[in-house]
């Protein structure tokens, strides 16, 4: 990028070419590459973390990248700042008070970034730029030797660095797997509400029927339970049969999604808003209502299952499948139906078919992701899955795009830990979380990544041909 | 940006980092408690009581100049997180307060939805915790670690249809609730239970139902009525009592309206105005008239916080006193968390007869309190006066 010396160049230009010239260096880094430099960060946190953090001057590792001490800081500040101005008279007389205050929690501050900079973004960046030349060498003969055994080797990879980052703490390890849960949830009603352009809101529902159908399999099964009588089963058998109960979960969320599809065959927009909305609510007072599953006081005690090897297993498995379901012929009719259903349907695509096979999908992986979400806070009940769950999938959908496997991944994580980092703040996150989706929807009417493919293969290639030049 | 620069910069961080790892300092050791509160979602009354409650300890204590355990004074840390009235996120609370803040003990969370699930991280992490609002067998059943402060329903459901045996002489009871929240519908079926023990079969004659947010109660109040029911137990919260005595009234029922410890809110009266006065529930303290304790404490949330506190906010104050009466019986404070959470577990288990601002207190085997309940009735100023107490 050129900038000649008389045409002074704007902001966003400048922008552009700093961006440019930070990831100059790093254009040529492998997945890989990029892999082994998280490896190192986290076995280096695992090794060294906690001294490095003590002698920054914090007690413990930060759990999420040192963002949840940020928003508490904030918050304090903040909190304090409302206590300022509520006696207008003593203003004067608190000032120095408040910034003395507000100076020593802003202390705090460059200890955590030094944290996040020393342990994550340094080793990272160094090692994926180091390794540049190896890295795309084995990267290459991976994939030329066989290229499914080199998706393999990444997954295994990312999950070898997910499970030392989250053998740090409990809470790291809670709010990882529930992260992933909700990336599944994100894609499952992406296919509804992104691929197929309809506005669904029965996904609560979905997943209820899901954590309900494996939470009563599993208790059912293995467990001496007060509600549903004694175990029938050996405990042991319930991680072997596991899968099977989520699927099961699936299945029965997918005979409600029958129950949406059939009526709503003939409506769109609003009035399939107000169909799936009604369903949602319907599952919700049936749970309810069921006595011999606990009824409002819910159904507890799932068996400990949804270990992260588990649910990641999961994740891969529902993204995967997912994924090729919307790149195949049926996911370019989805997009069809979507774009226009009168023409869709002249160019021979069966709409109604579509439409029913795309929900009972999306219904289907929704229930899965329900059960294994039962699973890993063990105890669900009816309120759970109401009104306040379905801003939610719908905020991680749209904030992270529709029509996007990225999208949903990028959705479903950062509005979960927002949702963690902004917990201090208290009743105030109502005003920030709506106010960021606001800002999302007038600068990207479709979300952050919106319309992309997603292609695993390809991502993983080696970024230059081995032995080739730089 | 090429490697030497990279290297450089590296260098550094790296030599900034030893610096400042030279001067490091041990931290000074500090009992911190954790609060799990729901600020946020449906019931941020509740989590606003607790945690005013929670911060009039702690001030009590810093005034003090911390928490005097074996003759050494300990600084004392709260720790308040928001659950979002949400089971997801009371787990996630929870995990958090045990693994990264390291409290010694939790209070709370409040409501059963939350409670259930959360007592089973504090249970797995063998963290005490004591909720102070939660009524559902199941927050304590086979949890060593997990306690609670308030009475249980089926304790509280005979103590009603006891009462209104003895005061009324009724043999015919209606009996309005919600079925869709946990609360009402298990204090319903309870009440039911005991009344029918008494009163023989079909003694509850209309046993009438709604939905939560439901607000037109005609159609069920007019079944009671025709059912010729002689008086009528609706177990719910404030808002929906002040909408079912009003309604009753309207459609001419003259007869007692007999309520449980959820109508025990300050709002109720501003809600329900002259429908509620001289009806009675029962519940776990009687504000007006309180004396001792009970006057003091009310009387400093009062004036701190403009409104006297309903029983959530007293029963945070018991907890936090039984928390503290632990800890101080158990004597000393190692430092390491494990054996001090089981220390302080041993001596919650071991409380007998704790004088609270909402009775006498003995912990059961299950973590649960033996306690007396207070039948209140609304006096024609709008306060809820002490009528009786009964105990198990």
């Amino acid at each position: 990028m050129a900038v000649t010396s008389d045409t002074l160049p704007t902001n966003r230009e400048r922008v552009g070419t700093l961006a440019a010239r930070i990831s100059e260096p790093f254009v040529l880094v492998p997945i890989l590459g990029w892999l082994v430099g998280a490896l190192v960060a986290v076995l280096l946190e695992q090794f060294i973390g906690l001294p490095i953090a003590r002698a920054f001057g914090m007690v413990r590792i930060p759990a999420l990248f040192g963002i949840l001490i940020f928003f508490e800081i904030l918050s304090e500040i903040f909190v304090a700042f409302v206590e300022l101005l509520q006696v207008p008279s003593m203003i004067l007389m608190q000032l120095p008070d408040f910034l003395l205050f507000t100076l020593e929690n802003l202390a705090k501050l460059p200890g955590v970034i030094l944290y996040v900079l020393l342990i994550y973004i340094l080793p990272i960046s160094l090692v994926a730029r180091l390794t540049v030349s190896p890295s795309n060498w084995v990267a290459g003969k991976l994939f030329n030797f066989r290229s499914w055994l080199s998706v393999l080797l990444h997954i295994a990879l990312m999950y070898l660095i997910l499970h030392i980052w989250t053998d740090v703490t409990d809470y790291r390890l809670l709010v990882a797997r529930l992260i992933l849960v909700s990336v599944i949830i994100t894609l499952s009603l992406n296919v509804i509400n992104g691929y197929m352009g309809e506005f669904s809101c029965s996904h609560p529902g979905f997943i209820a029927l899901g954590a309900y159908g494996a939470s009563v399999f599993t208790v059912g099964l293995f467990v001496n339970d007060n509600v549903l009588g004694t175990a029938l089963l050996p405990e042991t058998l319930a991680r072997f049969m596991f899968p099977i109960g989520l699927i099961l979960g699936g299945l029965i969320a997918s005979l409600g999604a029958i129950l949406v599809a059939i009526p709503s065959f003939n409506t769109r927009g609003d009035y399939l808003a107000i169909i799936s909305l009604a369903f949602m609510f319907m599952v919700k007072s049936l749970f309810e209502n069921l006595e011999v599953f606990g009824g409002p006081r819910g159904l507890g005690g799932q068996p400990d299952l949804a270990t992260l090897p588990t649910v990641f297993f999961w994740t891969i498995v529902g993204i995967w499948i997912m994924n090729n379901f919307v790149r195949s012929t049926l996911g370019k009719a989805l997009n069809a139906v979507r774009d226009g259903e009168t023409a869709a349907d002249a160019m021979t695509v069966n709409t109604r078919r579509t439409k029913f096979t795309a929900f009972l999908f999306g219904a289907f992986w929704a229930g899965v992701a329900g059960g294994l979400f039962a699973h890993v806070i063990r105890y669900v009940n009816p309120g759970t899955f109401g009104l306040q769950m379905l801003a939610e999938v719908l905020a991680m959908v749209y904030f992270g795009g529709l029509n996007s496997v990225q999208g949903s991944i990028v959705g479903a994580t950062s509005i979960q830990l927002l949702g963690e980092a902004l917990r201090p703040l208290e009743i105030y996150k109502w005003l920030v979380i709506p106010l960021l989706l606001i800002i999302v929807m007038i600068r990207r009417p479709t979300g952050l990544i919106s319309f992309t493919k997603f292609d695993f293969t390809s991502l993983i290639k080696p970024k230059k041909e081995p032995g080739g030049e730089v | 940006m090429n490697k030497r620069t990279l290297l450089i910069i590296t260098g550094l961080f790296l030599i900034g980092a030893f610096i400042v790892s030279g001067c490091a300092q041990a931290a000074q050791p500090a009992i911190v408690i954790g609060v799990n509160a729901p600020l946020t979602g449906d019931i941020p009354k509740v989590g606003e009581g607790s945690k005013f409650s929670a911060e009039m300890w702690l001030e009590d204590i810093n005034a003090a100049g911390g928490l005097d355990v074996g003759g050494t004074k300990y600084p004392v840390e709260i720790v308040i997180e928001d659950n979002e009235s949400k089971a997801e996120s009371a787990t996630k609370a929870n995990t958090k307060l045990i693994t990264q803040d390291e409290v010694l003990v939790i209070v709370g969370p409040q409501s059963s939805k939350q409670a259930v699930p959360a007592g089973g991280v504090a249970n797995d992490n063998e963290t005490p915790m004591v909720s102070p609002w939660s009524t559902n067998p199941n927050t304590t059943l086979d949890r060593p670690w997990v306690f609670r402060t308030p009475f249980l329903d089926p304790f509280q459901g005979p103590v009603i249809a006891n009462f209104v045996t003895d005061e009324f002489g009724f043999s015919k009871a209606a009996v309005l609730y919600d079925v869709a929240s946990d609360y009402p519908k298990g204090l319903a079926e309870f009440f039911k239970g005991a009344w029918e023990d008494v009163h023989g079969a079909d003694s509850v004659v209309a046993y009438e139902s709604f939905t939560t947010k439901d607000a037109d109660f005609s159609a069920q109040l007019t079944k009671i009525r025709e059912s010729g029911a002689e008086f009528i137990f609706t177990p719910q919260y404030y808002n929906e009592v002040a909408l079912i005595a009003q309604q009753a009234h309207e459609l001419g029922w003259d007869a007692p309206i007999v309520g449980s410890d959820s109508w025990g809110s300050a709002e109720l009266m501003n809600l329900c105005g002259d429908d509620c006065k001289g009806q009675f529930f029962s519940t776990h303290y009687a504000a007006a008239g309180a004396t001792g304790a009970t006057k003091e404490f009310i009387d400093r949330y009062n004036e701190k916080h403009g409104y006297v506190p309903d029983d959530v906010g007293a029963l945070t104050w018991d907890t936090m006193l039984i928390i503290q009466k632990a800890i101080q019986d158990c004597g000393t404070i190692t430092g390491d968390i494990a054996t001090d959470r089981a220390c302080v577990r041993d001596a919650l288990a071991q409380i007998k007869d704790f004088d609270g601002i909402t009775g006498k207190m003995t912990f059961t085997e299950e973590g649960d309190p033996i306690k007396c309940a207070v039948i209140v009735q609304i006096s024609d100023a709008g306060e809820f006066e002490f009528y009786q107490q009964v105990c198990p």
